[in-house]
């Protein structure tokens, strides 16, 4: 890892020569979750010594943090210059993306927040700031930025690109299907076939998304790790929803030794071993991280899968993570709520209740699936109907969720609930304009 | 385009392309408690967390950017940080700020990582608030994401609400409005405000100070006064060689009951006219600079003592506390001074102090009358009362004259005696 993972309340002595200290930084995120497990303290202490370390923090000898400071100074310098504002938010948004400290979209907001004062923003300002949204899952609203964006500049690849993206995420296919033509036009091949591919590999056409990605795999030696990271990413999502589990695996091993730690994939690999009962290597694979919550989730499935001892203590402490993000009010995390309440707490009808609210925003594969997984646990099958229209249209095909729509269309809703199921389906399909209410 | 533009396009690309990676860590909150005080209707007691990661980005504790904050770090900082963060947050009643006060600094572990824990007292002494308004600007140019949870503690009752850039305030009905309570509140308010505020016990006792005596004139007014013996007797430097001196006399009065009715002359002439001026003011009727203020009580205290001294009036002294009772009662009201309150609290603590200061007074004036009224024919009431205090009275209030209306600081007199 290029950067000392944050910890907390790790007490260690300092070590006088800051070379040792920094040897032993990265092995203190690896100490036991036991750590973690107690850091909800009922009341607030008084640490025993002054050299007591209570927060990692990135340190300045991190490169990244050292360019933080040089954009940071540059805007300083020229505090009304949009595009040195754009250059240092852009570095926080990075940051934020590769180690999912959301903090550090937060902070690239409030660089660019005044310059979206203006009745027309320079481009690269709103590009950031529909970023920033699609990265918090804010995705209504950063499609509009983006189809502003490109009102004004059609040719714009990032506002194609992105919003191509947020689309898919939003299933609306067809939007994206003509964003990706554009896409091809604007920026030529390479960028167009990658966006047809991904929208192929999410319309059952997995064989042809993943020879159009088998293309591309290998952009070229200029290319930057985090390309080459994407394009494994991709082709391992696509080889596994074909069920081609050891090509999946092997291109998520290939797509993690360009970025090493990158949050995301962390998380998609160590949901895809979870899947292969693989639980033990998932375990492996994102054990040294606690501090990141997706990781941190994938923990605590794979012990709960397995029956770990340690599994008790985590569970309780995913469970107040949990529990402070909704005390902020905004679910940024509903899918992933939904899953854990469903494999892990077995409460189907609450997984349920998040997994349609999470449905009014998002229509991914994985969307998909815990929707459908809740509709079947709690016996409303009807209450998947909308998951189910979307599949028709899309033809999504997944192995994962292949056998839950045969399931669910075969299985017959058990008799008083039928009247329930048929109402909840019904207001599930009419999206309410803030489905966040719990 | 060129192999370099294509980089660059592939990188924009690759973010644009994750939206789906799932946020490895809440965004930033911190966690504001306030509990009312039981025993005291005044005070709040505060704990409020914040993430150490975020003060870090905001003031600097990892001192030596080695990318591990210690407990040493933050102590060495504790007074930045409470500074940083009081200053962004306010609390008030009825919408009065009330004074943020720190009182200790800890550190709790969240699900994200260490928090400051800034313990403070919320002081809120200028009403006893019935509806407590939280005004949170914590991180508001730094994290438009950042969000204050606040849970408000009030007896059985509980206010929670989460505060941020774009809904920063939160209120809490904490009580039935105490009007009682507020006017017993004032009333101390007011007694203290008499009983610390030096210059008006020295210009009511300067008027007390002769109404155990009667002056008898030995001469016709106006007979034979030569200007030397004034500008001598006035100094006061000569008045101990000259104790007698020409023109008057003061003599004991005979019973206890016309110098009481003399004392509640001018009690009761000095409260009306405190009352009226205090009133407008605190109404916001009128508005006297408090400078001149300041000044001109200075003033009335050198004249009530000058006239013991060189006395001008005698059976009139209740005209001296009336008049100058005005510009007393403008500086009772710098002490109610902000208060903009609902009709029904204001009239509570407006009543309230001008009652405590009466009975401040009277207190001052009941222990003084029987006192005095047992001394008045010695020799130390008529001299070393009478004329050395007044002496020494007209000195100080002199000084505060002089500081106050001019602004200048005399060395060593602040020390000996507040300005």
């Amino acid at each position: 890892m290029k950067h000392a993972p944050e910890g907390r309340s790790i007490e260690a002595r300092r070590s006088s020569c800051c070379g040792v200290l920094r040897l032993i930084l990265p092995l203190l995120s690896l100490l036991p979750l036991s750590l973690a497990a107690q850091t909800d303290r009922v009341t607030p202490y008084i640490p025993a010594s002054d050299s007591v370390v209570l927060q990692l923090v990135p340190p300045t000898t991190d490169p990244r943090v050292r360019q933080f400071e040089r954009l940071r100074s540059d805007f300083n310098a020229r505090p009304h210059d949009s595009a040195k504002a754009v250059l240092l938010a852009q570095a926080y948004v990075d940051y934020g993306r590769s180690t999912g400290d959301a903090r550090y979209l937060g902070r690239a907001m409030a660089i660019i927040e005044p310059f979206m004062a203006s009745p027309t923003p320079p481009i690269p300002v709103m590009l950031v700031h529909a970023t920033i949204q699609q990265s918090r899952h804010s995705f209504k609203a950063s499609r509009e930025e983006l189809e502003l964006i490109l009102k004004r500049d059609p040719g714009n690849v990032q506002a194609l690109l992105t919003l191509a993206t947020v689309a898919m995420v939003q299933g609306d296919h067809e939007r994206a299907n003509r964003l990706c033509v554009d896409l091809t036009n604007e920026a030529g091949n390479f960028m167009g076939m990658i966006c047809t591919a991904s929208l192929r590999s999410l319309s059952g056409q997995g064989k042809q998304a993943y020879a159009l990605l088998s293309y591309v795999e290998d952009p070229g030696p200029k290319a930057p790790p985090e390309i080459r990271a994407w394009i494994q990413g991709l082709m391992a999502d696509t080889a596994a929803r074909m069920g081609n589990a050891d090509l999946a695996d092997a291109h998520f091993r290939k797509a993690l030794q360009q970025t090493p730690g990158d949050n995301f994939l962390l998380a998609d690999y160590g949901e895809f071993l979870i899947d292969q009962g693989r639980a033990r290597e998932a375990i492996d694979l994102v054990g040294g991280d606690a501090q990141s919550d997706t990781s941190f989730l994938v923990r605590v499935t794979a012990e709960k899968a397995l029956d770990l001892s340690g599994a008790k203590a985590d569970i309780a402490e995913m469970n107040a993570r949990f529990q402070s993000m909704d005390q902020r009010g905004d679910h940024v995390f509903l899918r992933e709520e939904a899953s854990y309440l469903l494999h892990v707490e077995h409460d189907p009808k609450t997984a349920l209740d998040l997994a349609r609210q999470n449905w009014q925003e998002q229509h991914a594969p994985k969307d998909v699936r815990v929707y459908l997984e809740a509709a079947l646990a709690a016996n409303e099958p009807l209450a998947a109907k909308p998951a189910l229209d979307f599949i028709d249209r899309t033809h999504l095909k997944d192995v994962t969720i292949d056998p839950l729509v045969v399931q669910l269309r075969a299985s017959k809703p058990q008799g008083s609930s039928v009247v329930d199921s048929a109402v909840i389906a019904a207001s599930a399909s009419h999206p309410t304009p803030q489905g966040s209410n719990r | 385009m060129t192999f370099r533009r294509l980089l660059l396009a592939l990188f924009t690309l690759v973010i644009g392309f994750i939206p789906l990676s799932a946020l490895a860590h809440k965004e930033s909150d911190a966690y504001l408690n306030l509990r009312t005080d039981p025993a005291n209707d005044h005070r709040m007691h505060g704990q409020w967390d914040i993430a150490l990661r975020d003060l870090d980005y905001a003031i600097g504790v990892d001192a030596n950017h080695d990318g591990a904050i210690t407990w040493g770090e933050v102590q060495a900082r504790r007074v930045a940080i409470e500074n940083y963060a009081l200053s962004r947050m306010q609390v008030k009643g009825d919408g009065l700020t009330c004074d943020m006060q720190p009182t200790g600094q800890k550190i709790d572990e969240h699900t994200d990582g260490a928090y400051v824990v800034i313990l403070f007292d919320a002081v809120c002494d200028k009403n006893i608030p019935s509806k407590l308004t939280i005004d949170y600007r914590l991180m508001y140019d730094l994290d438009p994401y950042h969000r204050g949870i606040v849970t408000i503690h009030s007896g059985d009752k509980i206010a929670g609400a989460v505060l941020g850039p774009g809904n920063p305030v939160a209120s809490l009905d904490l009580r039935e409005p105490d009007r009682w309570g507020e006017f017993k509140s004032f009333v101390t308010d007011g007694i203290w405000h008499i009983w610390t505020g030096i210059d008006h016990i020295l210009f009511l006792l300067s008027l007390l100070l002769p109404a155990v005596l009667i002056m008898r004139r030995t001469k016709p007014r106006g007979g034979g006064w030569r200007l030397g013996a004034a500008v001598a007797e006035g100094s006061g430097a000569l008045m101990v060689l000259a104790p007698r001196s020409s023109g008057y006399r003061w003599e004991p009065v005979a019973t206890f009951w016309p110098a009481c009715l003399d004392v509640i002359k001018i009690v009761s002439a000095f409260s009306l006219s405190h009352s009226i001026t205090l009133s407008l003011a605190v109404l916001g009727y009128v508005h006297v600079p408090s400078g001149l203020v300041e000044s001109g009580i200075a003033l009335s205290v050198m004249v009530a003592a000058l006239n013991n001294v060189y006395p001008l009036v005698n059976k009139r002294v209740w005209l001296i506390a009336f008049a100058f009772g005005f510009i007393h009662g403008l500086g009772f009201a710098s002490a109610l001074s902000g208060l903009q309150l609902p009709a029904g609290a204001m009239a509570a603590s407006l009543g309230g102090f001008s009652v405590g200061v009466e009975i401040g007074q009277e207190a001052i004036v009941l222990a003084f009358l029987p006192i005095a009224f047992l001394l008045r024919r010695t020799r130390f009431y008529q001299v070393a009362m009478l004329r050395w205090v007044s002496v020494l009275i007209v000195l100080i209030a002199a000084g505060w004259f002089v500081q106050r209306a001019f602004d200048i600081l005399i060395p060593g007199f602040s020390a000996i005696l507040p300005a």
